[in-house]
């Protein structure tokens, strides 16, 4: 029977309004909680459930590291259907740098036996992109990044991979099991939770594990501050109502000869 | 195994190769290595891993030059993340240099994480900026899109370090280092080992769209379109133009709403129109990256906070259902009418 994981990571959506912390350290934590799954998880732990609709018999493990919070994003793997779901409890909303995060992952899942870890190519939220092929690394499995398509070639323990590379190339690999991908954006279409996989979860309880199992992995990196970007161009916003706007547009658009 | 021992080689710079040929974005790195090294290129060397490379290896060393070495290999070329690490981590354990630069490529994200975890290294990925900060030395990385700023510093010996491609000019003359001089050669053989990835090939894109790179003006479509149906806008506005194409960002083709011909961005296309009106685009590096040479940007988001207002001429905070249509309308009547 095949075992795979998916780590998960619970992000502030990007498209709401972001500030940073007092600390500078972070963002403010939202209060709204518009806090969601991180869009490329979905398409590995999407994945995962295809593969083990192709290969009945897999065990899928969800995984996340957070703060409390984040057990609402395991639950919803759970609704998408993964069997378990695994919560690396963290005691407050401080920034982790990856390879802190990548530590916890591996000491977790060292002794667990996965065949298939799958993890986004990135987070939305901290764009790092580390934390699946550092936690390859720990554990010695073999690794792909921003892969495009997947096949496992049954009874030969290992996996056909396309990974991207810029303009739309692709190069192609086999790998030995054990093995970590990142898979990138648009592998997939992700699925909907479906009612039955939402009842089961319901009364599913999270394996979660305290800090306090591990010692803390020591960092090898600081964030020192946020800031705001500052402007590229001085661009000048329009003004006025919608139609005021569109008749300034509309004039410089005239003025350079474009219309 | 290494006989070329350099304590004073603070700064390595892997190579990119495609095909047997050294990137371009490999004298970005460079760049980007002199600046950290305050301009002087005795500190820096480069690795080129790859197969019969040494002519190669010589040529690059002749003119940009810095020392180089030619790290030989059958199973280093085509690339091979396992293989790479592997050989690298031998000689970077060994130097111990305070950074190592590799590209921030699709390659180079693919290796250089496991590559930093494996020699105990830091690791910051997509390096737009680097300053000294009262000695302390931060390197700067968009984070949320780009609406914000992340400063990290290493706490480690070595630290590896990705460059986003497009932010570090390469120089257009190396020679005009005052110290300039040849670099040196030296040739480091890596045997094979039994691996557990194999390399099966490049697999070609399908053929591009030539509309995209070819159209003055360009008109793009991001997620903030909000449903495949305004798409129809999008389209309706760049007809308004001459020598038009829609483009879009990664989220559009990953829903399916337009083939992947259409991307711009760092895994897509790199376009430079003299127009490019950017309609419900966040504004990611990875889609600035492709866009950044247009001759002037129109924004129109309605989050004001979208990082595509930092690169615009003309930014609109508007809802582009409703602000599309106006702009198809008013540019229909003559302007000489009255109103």
């Amino acid at each position: 029977m095949m075992k795979i994981l998916v780590c998960i990571k619970q992000v502030l959506d990007p498209d709401c309004p972001v500030r940073i912390h007092s600390s500078g350290k972070w963002i403010e934590p939202d209060s709204h909680g518009l806090y969601r799954m991180n869009r490329f998880d979905e398409f590995a732990l999407e994945e995962a459930l295809r593969l083990r609709e192709a290969f009945p018999g897999t065990w899928v493990d969800a995984l996340s590291v957070g703060p409390e919070r984040a057990a609402r994003t395991i639950r919803r793997a759970l609704d998408l259907g993964a069997d378990e779901g695994i919560h690396i409890l963290l005691d407050d909303e401080r920034y982790r740098m990856p390879w802190e995060t990548a530590s916890r992952i591996a000491a977790y899942a060292g002794n667990k036996r996965y065949d298939l870890i799958l993890a986004g190519v990135m987070a939305e939220d901290d764009m790092q992109g580390q934390v699946g092929p550092m936690v390859a690394e720990i554990m010695g499995y073999s690794s792909a990044t921003a892969v495009m398509s997947e096949k496992l070639i049954p009874d030969d323990n290992r996996i056909y991979v396309e990974r991207e590379l810029e303009g739309g190339h692709r190069e192609a690999f086999t790998l030995t099991l054990p093995a970590l991908l990142s898979v990138q954006s648009g592998i997939n279409r992700p699925r909907y939770p479906t009612l039955s996989h939402v009842l089961r979860a319901r009364s599913q309880k999270l394996i979660t594990i305290t800090a306090k199992t591990w010692n803390p992995p020591a960092p090898r990196d600081h964030i020192v501050c946020l800031v705001e970007p500052a402007p590229v161009k001085s661009s000048v916003f329009l003004s006025g109502s919608p139609l005021e706007k569109a008749e300034k547009l509309v004039k410089i658009l005239r003025e350079n000869a474009w219309l | 195994m290494v006989m070329m021992r350099c304590r004073d080689h603070e700064i390595v710079v892997v190579a990119e190769l495609l095909e047997g040929r050294i990137l371009p974005v490999t004298h970005e790195v460079i760049a980007f290595a002199l600046a950290l090294r305050g301009g002087d290129s005795r500190f820096i060397r480069m690795i080129v891993p790859g197969r019969d490379i040494q002519g190669m290896a010589n040529e690059l060393a002749d003119v940009i030059g810095i020392d180089v070495i030619a790290l030989e290999g059958d199973h280093l070329d085509p690339y091979n993340a396992e293989a790479w690490k592997m050989a690298l981590s031998v000689l970077l354990a060994e130097w111990k240099p305070r950074y190592v630069c590799i590209p921030h490529t699709s390659r180079g994200c693919d290796f250089a994480p496991g590559l930093a975890a494996g020699i105990e290294a830091s690791c910051i990925t997509a390096i737009e900026g680097v300053c000294n900060r009262e000695g302390l030395i931060t390197f700067t990385r968009s984070i949320f899109n780009g609406k914000v700023m992340m400063q990290v510093a290493s706490d480690a010996d070595m630290t590896v370090l990705t460059v986003l491609p497009g932010v570090f000019k390469a120089e257009e003359k190396f020679s005009t280092f005052p110290d300039h001089k040849e670099g040196r050669v030296e040739v480091v053989r890596v045997p094979e080992v039994l691996q557990k990835t194999r390399v099966l090939g490049m697999i070609r894109a399908e053929e591009r769209d030539l509309d995209l790179s070819i159209a003055d003006v360009i008109v793009s479509a991001g997620r903030g379109i909000g449903h495949e149906e305004n798409l129809a806008l999008i389209r309706q506005l760049a007809g308004l133009f001459l020598k038009s194409a829609v483009g879009c960002s990664r989220t559009v083709c990953d829903r399916g709403w337009l083939g992947y011909k259409h991307q711009i961005g760092l895994t897509g296309k790199t376009v430079s129109p003299k127009l490019y009106i950017a309609c419900g685009i966040s504004g990611a590096i990875q889609h600035v990256a492709g866009m950044s040479g247009s001759k002037y940007v129109v924004a129109v988001n309605k989050d004001p906070g979208a990082a595509i207002f930092q690169v615009a001429d003309v930014g609109i905070v508007e809802d582009l259902t409703i602000f599309i249509p106006l702009v198809i309308d008013l540019s229909r009547t003559d302007p000489h009418s009255p109103a």
